[in-house]
Parts: structure tokens; C-alpha cells; sequence
């Protein structure tokens, strides 16, 4: 793989003109399919992985900052890993919200939501995005057979709206798609593990 | 023309072939403590340094953190922008729809008061009374059943039990506060101190330096005659110390003065490490009236001393 970094700075230490030489064949090295260094893969991790150091982050942007959503960033694996997660966080205090992408133990995105959403703080404890994955799988079963190109589309972990009669509890939701059909959405108990709605829609 | 041309490329091939040669591990880059190097805190921060292989078992020295040069820009840096939260974004709607269903509405019924039952507020007292009864039996049995116990010699042992169960509690809270304490007296929280140093060298009237975070926090900072006559005489003064995210970000850096052309900024990033108080210094020596900002020369490096948690 071609450090561009380090060819800038050698180029940088050249005459103008023996760079401008060199360009043509950095140019055909590039179209060999030489990708740049910040493209490549980084290791899909669950979603609890990445959290402290989104807490860190968001502790530093407001101190009463408080976690209400995670998403995958990235698409997930067959072990509900994802490249990168998002967090987002509510400061009741601020009254904004500040969303954090994390990936290969990195927040790449750090960005405000110049949106309202009174979305109660998610409980400390809930299992992991892997377990949650795990509970919902066994009720997928039946949508897989009848659908060959089902795929996990979204896992989301939030309190409250999925969930009317026992809104107060921490759910991860999982949203499955598969061509031309309505998307599955299986909702499980974030603290307990266990599935307790599905619905198509 | 062509000749030249191609000998020039043929100059270059070695240069390239070094650049696509893959990078050595961080570790290996670590460099002689004696030897200041750029890469120098930054190798000593990955877990990669720490986990190279020792041929025998040393005490580790007290790593000197030397500064690392930033690149100080004249043009904001471009950011790669990637989605995040997409599905929050596209049904935010809907979402917030279900929330809607939760809140609490004011119902269509009437809400008049209706006469109360005098009886229902002598139930209360019936009750009460119940329970006070319930407790001076449940004291008494208690008391009975104490002196019961302490008639017994096996008693004795359960004390000796219960002591020392207390003890073992106070060791846990011991333990507990120990942990606060370093929480709270040792551990560096990710912050980023600003200092400056050097004046610039023709002498220009710098009254005001401005650092804006990524996030948008803004901190203008007006020299005093005092910090100026520090800087010409080669002392450094401290601009900011906040808090920071730890993460890669821009910090916009803004020289305000008589001779200063407006809005004239310089941009450099840099990536603050988690739970560790990062230092930027801004050397303010290079720097024209003519030439702007973007002359600052900008180095980092981390901060090493802290408070032992063990000490006191």
C-alpha cells in the first residue's frame, strides 16, 4: 500500500520539476489500485466497545451529557459487530444533542443534531449489541424463509418508543430488510435479553 | 526535454519505492530518549510501544516527552463527511411520533370534586393504628428474641462474626474512597493547554490571540503589557486550558493587532489524547505582518507529570 504521507514529504524535499516528473508515475501507480491509507478496514467491535470513549467525549462537551440512542454506523456482522457506531448524547442542561461515530477506537465524527428529541436516557446496564442479535435471530427464522435476501439493516438501542406498554425500558430495536418486502423490526429487552414485539412495517 | 525528463523520473524511483514499502511497526520507531524525535510521544502512547517484547525484565524509565511539530495551515482542512445515525436522521419523524404517544395528555372527562366520605378518613386513622400495634409486637418479640440470643454462649461467636463483617465493610468503603481519590485528585481528564511564546519579529503590535475549538467553543485572549513584555523577553504565556474531546480536531488559531490584517487565521490539527492533559505551544517568533498567521510555528506534546494516587 502506498504511504502517501511519506511520498508528500519526499516530494516535498525534491526540485519542483523532478516532482512534477514523478507525478505521471504516482498517477499510473495510483490507477494499479494502490488505495490510499486512510480507506483501509478497520475491525468491527460491539457496541459497548465504543462507548466509554464516547462518554469521555461527550463528559468533556457537557457535564451532565447523557447517552439516549446508539445506531450502527457501518453494516452489521453476523456477530452484531459494526465498523463504527454512533452515540449520541442529550445535555439537558445545553438542551442539545452531540452525536459520536466511533471507529478502530477513534470518534471520527463528532457533530451537534440540530434536532428535538425528548428521548430519556438509556438504562446503565444492557447487553451487549452481539446478545441482543443472538435473542433476535430466533424470531427471524420465518422472515428468512419466505425471503431469501433478508438482511440486518439497523440495530438501534433507545428507551421508551418502541415499546408503549413498558416504556421505560432500555430496547434494542432491530430493523430487517429484504427486497420487495416491508421491514421487520424485532424489539428486545435491552437489560433481560428477551423479545418481547416484532412487527412488519 | 524528454531525456531530462525521464531522468529525473528514474531519479525518483528510488523515493517511491520507499514510500510504497510498507511502514515498520510504531514500536521500532521509538526513539532514543536522547535523542529528541518527532515520532517520539506518539509511539510512546501506543499500545503497540507497550507491548514489545523486553529481552530481559527492566524498570521502565520515565519517558521524556519531546514536542512534536504541527503543520500549521493556511486554509481550513477539508474533512471526509460520512453519515452517522442515518436511521435516526431519515425517521426522526416517526420516532419522534412514538415518543408523542407517550406523553401524558389532558384527558375530556370532567374533573369536578366530588363530597368525601368522612369514614374513608377514619380508615386512615384504623389503619395507622394497625400498624403502630404490628410494631410494638414485632419490638417486643424483638427484644425477647435478644435476649434469647445473648443468653447463649453461641451468641458470642455470632458477634465475633458480625464484627467482623463490619470490618471487612469499612475495608470496602476504604477501598471505594481510594478509588474516588484517584479519580478525583489523580486522573488527567483529556484537556488541552494553549501556551505561546516568541514575538514577532518585526515588531508588530499583537494585542489579541484567538483559539476557536472544533466544536466551536471561542476563547479570545487580550495580551496585557505584562505578557507581551514576557513574550519579547522570551517567557511563555498560557492562552487556554480546557477540556477537550479526544479525537482528531482543527483548532483555529487568530492574531488580532494594529498592523494585523483582519480574519487572518491558521489552522492546524491535532488529536489530544484520551485522559491526558495535551500541551500546544505557539511560537509566535516567525511570524511577519505581512506573511499572517499561518508563519506560527505549532508544536505538541503531552504532559507528563501527575499526582501519585498512593501518595497520602
Amino acid at each position: 500500500m502506498i504511504d502517501i504521507g511519506r511520498l508528500r514529504i519526499a516530494l516535498h524535499g525534491l526540485h519542483a520539476g523532478a516532482a512534477r516528473a514523478a507525478l505521471p508515475l504516482l498517477t499510473a501507480l495510483c490507477a494499479l489500485g494502490a488505495e490510499p491509507a486512510v480507506a483501509r478496514e478497520a475491525a468491527p467491535f460491539p457496541a459497548r466497545a465504543g462507548l466509554e470513549l464516547a462518554r469521555e467525549a461527550a463528559l468533556s462537551w457537557s457535564t451532565d451529557a447523557r447517552l439516549i440512542y446508539v445506531e450502527n454506523d457501518e453494516p452489521l456482522d453476523p456477530s452484531g459487530a459494526s465498523e463504527r457506531w454512533g452515540y449520541l448524547f442529550h445535555s439537558p442542561a445545553l438542551d442539545r444533542l452531540r452525536g459520536y461515530s466511533v471507529r478502530d477506537g477513534k470518534i471520527v465524527i463528532a457533530e451537534n443534531l440540530e434536532m428535538k428529541l425528548e428521548a430519556p436516557p438509556v438504562a446503565m446496564e444492557w447487553i451487549d449489541s452481539g446478545a441482543a442479535l443472538a435473542a433476535a435471530e430466533r424470531e427471524v427464522e420465518d422472515f428468512r424463509e419466505k425471503h431469501a435476501e433478508t438482511r440486518l439493516a439497523t440495530m438501534l438501542l433507545m428507551r421508551g418508543p418502541f415499546l408503549e406498554k413498558d416504556p421505560d425500558e432500555t430496547t434494542w430495536t432491530l430493523v430487517y430488510t429484504a427486497a420487495g418486502a416491508p421491514p421487520l423490526f424485532v424489539v428486545v429487552e435491552a437489560t433481560g435479553g428477551r423479545v418481547r414485539r416484532t412487527w412488519r412495517g | 526535454m524528454g531525456a531530462r525528463t525521464l531522468r529525473l523520473a528514474l531519479l525518483m524511483l528510488p523515493l517511491l519505492a520507499a514510500a510504497v514499502t510498507p511502514r515498520p511497526a510504531r514500536a521500532a520507531e521509538t526513539p532514543d530518549a536522547s535523542a529528541p524525535d518527532a515520532s517520539a510521544p506518539a509511539a510512546a502512547e501506543t499500545p503497540a510501544a507497550a507491548e514489545t517484547p523486553a529481552a530481559a525484565p527492566v524498570v521502565a524509565a520515565p519517558v521524556v516527552a519531546a514536542p512534536v511539530d504541527i503543520e500549521v495551515e493556511r486554509v481550513r482542512p477539508a474533512k471526509t463527511k460520512r453519515p452517522t445515525l442515518t436511521f435516526l436522521k431519515e425517521n426522526r419523524a416517526f420516532i419522534r411520533a412514538r415518543f408523542d404517544l407517550l406523553r401524558q395528555r389532558p384527558g375530556t372527562g370532567s374533573a369536578e370534586a366530588q363530597d368525601f366520605d368522612p369514614r374513608f378518613l377514619g380508615y386512615g386513622d384504623m389503619l395507622a393504628r394497625t400498624l403502630a400495634a404490628k410494631d410494638s409486637t414485632a419490638a417486643a418479640e424483638d427484644a425477647w428474641r435478644r435476649r434469647q440470643l445473648l443468653a447463649s454462649i453461641t451468641e458470642l461467636g455470632d458477634l465475633e462474626a458480625r464484627l467482623e463483617a463490619m470490618e471487612r465493610l469499612l475495608a470496602e468503603q476504604r477501598g471505594r474512597l481510594g478509588v474516588l481519590q484517584a479519580d478525583f485528585t489523580g486522573r488527567q481528564e483529556t484537556a488541552l493547554m494553549v501556551l505561546a511564546s516568541g514575538w514577532p519579529g518585526d515588531a508588530v503590535a499583537l494585542s489579541a490571540i484567538t483559539i476557536v475549538l472544533e466544536d466551536g467553543d471561542t476563547l479570545t485572549v487580550a495580551l496585557t503589557p505584562e505578557q507581551r513584555e514576557s513574550l519579547r523577553q522570551g517567557g511563555m504565556v498560557q492562552i487556554a486550558h480546557t477540556f477537550v474531546e479526544p479525537r482528531e480536531q482543527m483548532v483555529e488559531v487568530t492574531l488580532a493587532g494594529a498592523a494585523w490584517p483582519a480574519g487572518d487565521a491558521a489552522f492546524l490539527t491535532l488529536e489530544p489524547a484520551r485522559d491526558r492533559l495535551t500541551m500546544l505551544r505557539l511560537d509566535l517568533s516567525p511570524v511577519r505582518s505581512g506573511r499572517g498567521a499561518a508563519e506560527i510555528r505549532a508544536s505538541t506534546w503531552l504532559h507528563q507529570a501527575g499526582i501519585d494516587p498512593t501518595d497520602g
